[in-house]
């Protein structure tokens, strides 16, 4: 029993970062029309900022400007890279476009900061476990769902009630027609894309704590959060969230009895949520409805 | 400074003007060089048959349809290929074909949208001309009639305190009773001192409130004159517009 339970959030661990990498994805798909395959690349940059920064900032500082700094340098590449080929409707172009970054990034991580995985210091106070029984539960492992959840409540809130978060939910359902109404929607796509990269900047200063830092730790999770978009419902991102959060789980159970099958499983419910219901759990709806 | 209703088009300033416009949709070239004007405080409508170009022109004024040859001028700027938003920002307001009103946002969302610019327009007298969308803004676009989207897709523009109103068809699918209340509307617009062009496929009702008209058809200007001489020659609004003038 104490195995399952250590298993199963260990995979809601897991599941949390894929809904924050999936929501980013989610919110770039819907209003940007990108796959960002370079998303897990944000990540990446995160949780190497955050690395690199955290002897000057301490742990704190670290995990606030590197998130930040995944978002500046994502502003960037929307503005260098990406805003030219939005008037080519095929996604096609966006997609090889940010999988070629995603793996000059990684391999530009590789040569900054060498392939060998790299440890992310918390404070030492986050480390202890809560209980003796509950070992696998320690401060840090808390947080990591903390800040997740507190993140999740403020883009609600941003989305729901700010003029900018309405405007969004405007453009993914007619960016033209928001433009013809005076909004500027150059502007509003780097924001968003910002926005999503932030998101997956925070995915990697928190999975660093736990994780450590490798080069490819993006890639690996890149495919699962995917996953999750698709299992939640392409559209929703409450599905998203949901997706991420379900398929981590899912993932963690499984490892308690068959580990082999643990990767193999995420692909499986994906499978049956799309026989059984091929718009995802949460499809159709709009966001945040 | 206001012009008469009733005063020709050519003694007003010029608010709008398009020179030659041609646009394609992919490899179809659909606007072979349309020239139209428009006075300050007049209301225009474009005619014209099913697939003539209406949408098309409306669209390449807008900036939301790249037009490949040709000028389009609009409150003296040369706004030939800005994007949409800047031209909504000179004051220019664009009623789409089909409404396209945010279905899954709340009608106050829906009016959230718009880059609101200072004016007389304010959400408080939006909501004064149409009471139907102040009781109800709490409820979301696609729950409304069709009457009432068509009411919300007019007050989104009329925040930007436009100059100019473009309003493509937008008695489309409507009773006739909320049709008379839509150009109840229109006309209060040029009351208040707005320039309008109004595409229209109900040729009576559009001709009654107009002061000129513009005749296309495929893809090219095929008359232009007055909306009371077009309102009396029958003959050539059938022939031309496919439609009868009463």
């Amino acid at each position: 029993m104490q195995l399952l339970l250590f298993n199963a959030f260990n995979g809601l661990i897991q599941g949390v970062f894929y809904a924050l990498m999936a929501l980013g994805l989610a919110l770039i798909l819907s209003l940007n029309s990108v796959i960002n395959m370079a998303h897990g690349g944000f990540l990446v940059i995160g949780a190497y900022l955050a690395y690199t920064l955290a002897p000057y900032l301490g742990f704190w500082g670290a995990l606030v400007v590197g998130p930040i700094g995944a978002a500046v340098i994502g502003l960037f590449v929307e503005r260098i890279l990406i805003r030219p080929l939005y008037k080519r409707p095929d996604p096609l172009y966006t997609l090889l476009l940010t999988f070629g970054l995603a793996l000059i990034i990684e391999d530009l991580t590789r040569t900054i900061w060498g392939a060998q995985g790299l440890p992310f210091q918390v404070p030492a106070a986050l480390n202890s476990p809560i209980s003796s029984v509950l070992f696998f539960i320690t401060g840090y492992r808390l947080l990591v769902v903390g800040i997740t959840m507190a993140v999740m409540l403020g883009l609600y809130f941003l989305l729901r009630y700010s003029r900018l978060g309405i405007r969004i939910r405007a453009g993914t359902l007619d960016l033209e027609t928001v433009s013809a109404l005076g909004v500027n929607i150059y502007l509003l796509r780097a924001l968003n894309f910002g926005l999503g990269c932030l998101l997956a900047g925070l995915a990697g200063v928190l999975a660093a704590g736990i994780l450590g830092l490798t080069p490819p730790m993006g890639s690996s999770l890149i495919m699962p959060s995917f996953v999750a978009i698709i299992v939640g419902g392409v559209g929703s991102l409450v599905g998203s969230i949901l997706g991420g959060l379900l398929i981590g789980v899912a993932a963690g159970i499984t490892t308690t009895y068959y580990p082999a099958a643990s990767e193999a499983v995420i692909y499986l419910i994906m499978l049956i949520v799309l026989v059984i219901r091929p718009r995802g759990l949460l499809g159709q709806e709009g966001l945040f409805e | 400074m206001e012009a008469a209703p009733s005063r020709p088009g050519n003694e007003r300033k010029t608010v709008l003007e398009a020179h030659d416009i041609h646009a394609y949709y992919g490899k179809s070239h659909i606007l072979h060089g349309v020239s139209l004007r428009l006075g300050e405080g007049e209301i225009v409508t474009v005619l014209g048959r099913n697939g003539a170009g209406k949408t098309t022109t409306m669209r390449s004024l807008m900036g939301l349809t790249t037009v490949r040859e040709g000028r389009v001028q609009m409150l003296g700027h040369d706004v030939t290929r800005w994007p949409a938003y800047k031209i909504a920002r000179l004051g220019v307001g664009y009623v789409p074909e089909g409404r396209k009103i945010f279905g899954n946002l709340t009608v106050l969302e829906n009016l959230v949208v718009p880059e609101a610019r200072s004016g007389p327009w304010t959400l408080d007298r939006v909501f004064k001309l149409f009471p139907r969308l102040g009781e109800r803004k709490a409820q979301l676009g696609r729950q409304l009639s069709g009457g009432e989207q068509e009411m919300l897709s007019i007050a989104r523009p009329l925040l930007l305190n436009p100059r100019i109103m473009l309003l493509d068809e937008p008695s489309q699918g409507l009773a006739p009773l909320i049709v008379q209340e839509v150009m109840q509307v229109v006309r209060s617009m040029r009351d208040e001192g707005l320039s309008v062009l109004l595409v229209e496929q109900n040729v009576p009702l559009s001709l009654a409130i107009a002061d000129r008209a513009y005749i296309l058809d495929d893809g090219k200007v095929v008359y232009s004159g007055t909306a009371a001489e077009l309102g009396a020659n029958h003959e050539l609004v059938e022939k031309l517009a496919g439609a009868t003038a009463h």
